[in-house]
């Protein structure tokens, strides 16, 4: 992104940028500088102003870099999904179809429906989401290799959350 | 027990409202929306927002289940259902209730006896309520004609089983009810497979009052006064004002004992309206029914008693019993709201959603504003049209009105069509005004005169 005749925008630069975010009482920090965008927030569930319109997706990974030492302690806290990382080129992502409690395996202590490196195929079922006691299998609706396990076991996640990451074929 | 942590479940301006109210009193606040309000005012107000579906009600805001187990999974101790989707089904508050989450609304069981219109009559019945005075079941023309003379004409007749206005009529004498007796009955015989008839007085001249009531749930109940809503289109209400200017203060203090006698008899808890038709040529008020929840214009209310009836709510719901008496609420100045509407006056009022690339609303002494709406904001379509209520309040109505006009005047919205147009036209109108206006007279006085200067 950075013009490569300019001085470039070190990884120091940034973590004194949050530093300051940090001490400060600011809610959001938006900057725009030598083709650089960094945009910080307090608020777990806030977007990059160009994200929200579809662009400069990964700007989003330095917001969630700030956002948990602000969550406050309750006994459940009110941070949202930690979840909204870029998907690679060819991969896809299994979403949520509906909000619900996520889990890994049919039954406590029974194996998981899917491993990492695992070949699925359309059909395969890939978890399970838990809604007011009703279970509900989700099926991957793609064939490819299981590369990562995006939502954590017994967690809530919202509608269209990434829950699966796999790699087509 | 006081709540800490609220879901607010619903969406729009009265989403926006629910998130600053709980805020004042200190309770935190989780947000429902669904996929398509994820940027919307109250997500941005909310301390979490939590998509709960897509953009579809069917599969979010009218899905029960995802709003409980959203308030359960995010450590809600209570869900504000606000108006509209799930606010007055009985399904929702029994949920809540089952899992120990506080509703912030009337209990279950007083949310399905006033939903079924029969048991509301009865209870208002039993409580002293004037209904619409009818007749029970009646066989024949001449029957018909004796009943009428003891309720005065015009009289409704209807089929008992009917729906949709088929065998229906209006009659205004006897030769009327001859005339059409038999043909109606056997309308209705055809279309429900019973030609029974009964009666009910028409009123002709009727405006359609309501009274904001408050219970704490033991018996007690408190009314912050009665609003006139009588300017609607398709029964749904345009303008809202309090007082009812229009009506004597002896049929005001029946009203008020009526909405009270009525709810208190149900031990009611938390925000409701006793909505009347009150007709203006008998000086009389019927029972209509009873909405179990807030409503869209709870604000001309708080605007003229200077209570803040959503955080009541909370406290309320939250254990606080009603610490007031009657005369410390009383109605001290008047204030109207009128609804802005993201519609096409021009296209028989189709919904026009969109973008709002310019939002500029008014300002100044006695101007509220109720929206949830910005610039670049995008009204969803999936959703009710309206993006905001204007509350003006003076000292009079005559005050008030002036304030509308201006109030009107000076409200911008670009990058979609609304109906201020048709507000500016109403605010604007003589007979508005002279409060000479009943609840037919927004169709069949006002539209068409508004109509030509739309071309």
């Amino acid at each position: 992104m950075a013009n490569s005749d300019k001085p470039k925008v070190t990884a120091e630069d940034l973590e004194n940028l949050i530093e300051i975010f940090n001490q400060s009482a600011w809610d959001e920090l938006h900057l725009e500088a030598d083709g650089l965008e960094i945009f910080l927030s307090n608020d777990p569930n806030a977007l990059a102003p160009r994200q929200a319109s579809g662009a400069a997706a990964s700007i989003g990974t330095t917001a969630q870099v700030v956002a948990p030492s602000s969550v406050p302690a309750t006994a459940v806290s009110l941070a949202g999904p930690s979840g909204h990382a870029p998907i690679a080129e060819g991969q896809v992502a299994i979403r949520a179809p509906n909000l619900g409690t996520f889990y890994r395996a049919p039954k406590p202590g029974a194996p998981p429906y899917i491993e990492i490196g695992q070949q699925i195929e359309i059909i395969t079922e890939v978890c399970l989401i838990e809604v007011m006691k009703l279970f509900t299998p989700v099926q991957g609706n793609v064939r490819g290799v299981v590369r990562e396990s995006r939502a954590r076991d017994g967690q809530m996640v919202e509608f269209d959350d990434v829950l699966i990451i796999v790699e087509p074929n | 027990m006081p709540i800490a942590r609220v879901l607010s479940a619903n969406r729009g301006e009265i989403a926006a409202r629910v998130v600053r109210a709980a805020h004042a009193l200190g309770i935190e606040v989780v947000q429902a929306v669904s996929s398509a309000d994820r940027d919307s005012r109250a997500a941005q107000f909310a301390d979490r927002k939590v998509v709960i579906g897509p953009a579809p009600s069917r599969q979010s805001y009218l899905d029960a289940n995802l709003l409980v187990h959203t308030a359960l999974q995010t450590g809600c101790d209570a869900l504000h259902p606000g108006y509209g989707f799930l606010s007055e089904r009985e399904h929702l508050a029994r949920l809540c209730a089952d899992h120990g989450i506080t509703f912030v609304g009337p209990q279950a069981e007083t949310i399905a006896a006033l939903g079924d219109k029969l048991q509301a009559k009865a209870i208002a019945r039993a409580a002293g309520v004037p209904l619409v005075p009818g007749t029970e079941r009646i066989a024949s023309a001449h029957e018909a004609t004796v009943a009428a003379e003891t309720l005065g004409y015009p009289v409704l007749l209807k089929a008992s089983a009917g729906g949709g206005g088929r065998g229906m009529f209006i009659a205004r004498s006897a030769a009327e009810i001859t005339a059409s007796f038999d043909k109606a009955s056997n309308e209705a015989a055809e279309a429900f497979g019973d030609g029974t008839m009964y009666m009910e007085r028409y009123v002709e001249n009727a405006r359609h009052v309501e009274v904001q009531v408050f219970g704490d749930g033991t018996g007690k109940v408190l009314h912050f006064g009665e609003r006139d809503c009588s300017i609607q289109r398709r029964y749904q209400k345009v303008f809202e004002e309090a007082p009812c200017a229009a009506m004597p203060e002896a049929l005001r203090q029946q009203l008020h004992r009526c909405a009270v006698d009525l709810v208190a008899s149900l031990k009611y808890r938390n925000a409701g309206t006793v909505e009347f038709l009150y007709d203006v040529d008998r000086a009389a008020i019927y029972f209509i029914e009873v909405n179990a929840r807030i409503q869209v214009e709870h604000p001309v209310s708080e605007q003229v008693t200077g209570y803040d009836l959503v955080q009541l709510q909370f406290q309320v719901a939250g254990g606080e019993p009603l610490r007031w008496t009657q005369d410390q609420i009383p109605v001290l100045r008047h204030a109207i709201e009128c609804r802005l509407n993201a519609e096409d006056p021009k296209r028989n009022f189709q919904p026009s959603p969109g973008r709002i690339t310019g939002w500029s609303p008014p300002q100044g002494a006695g101007i509220r504003l109720d929206s949830h709406c910005y610039e670049g904001y995008l009204v969803p379509p999936f959703y009710d049209s309206m993006i905001g209520k204007l509350i003006v309040t003076a000292a009079t109505r005559a005050e008030c009105v002036t304030r509308l006009q201006a109030a009107l005047a000076d409200f911008d919205v670009a990058g979609l069509t609304t109906n201020l147009p048709l507000l500016k036209f109403i605010a604007a109108h003589p007979d508005f005004a002279a409060n000479q206006l009943n609840t037919r007279w927004l169709e069949q006085v006002l539209l068409p005169a508004f109509a030509p200067i739309q071309e």
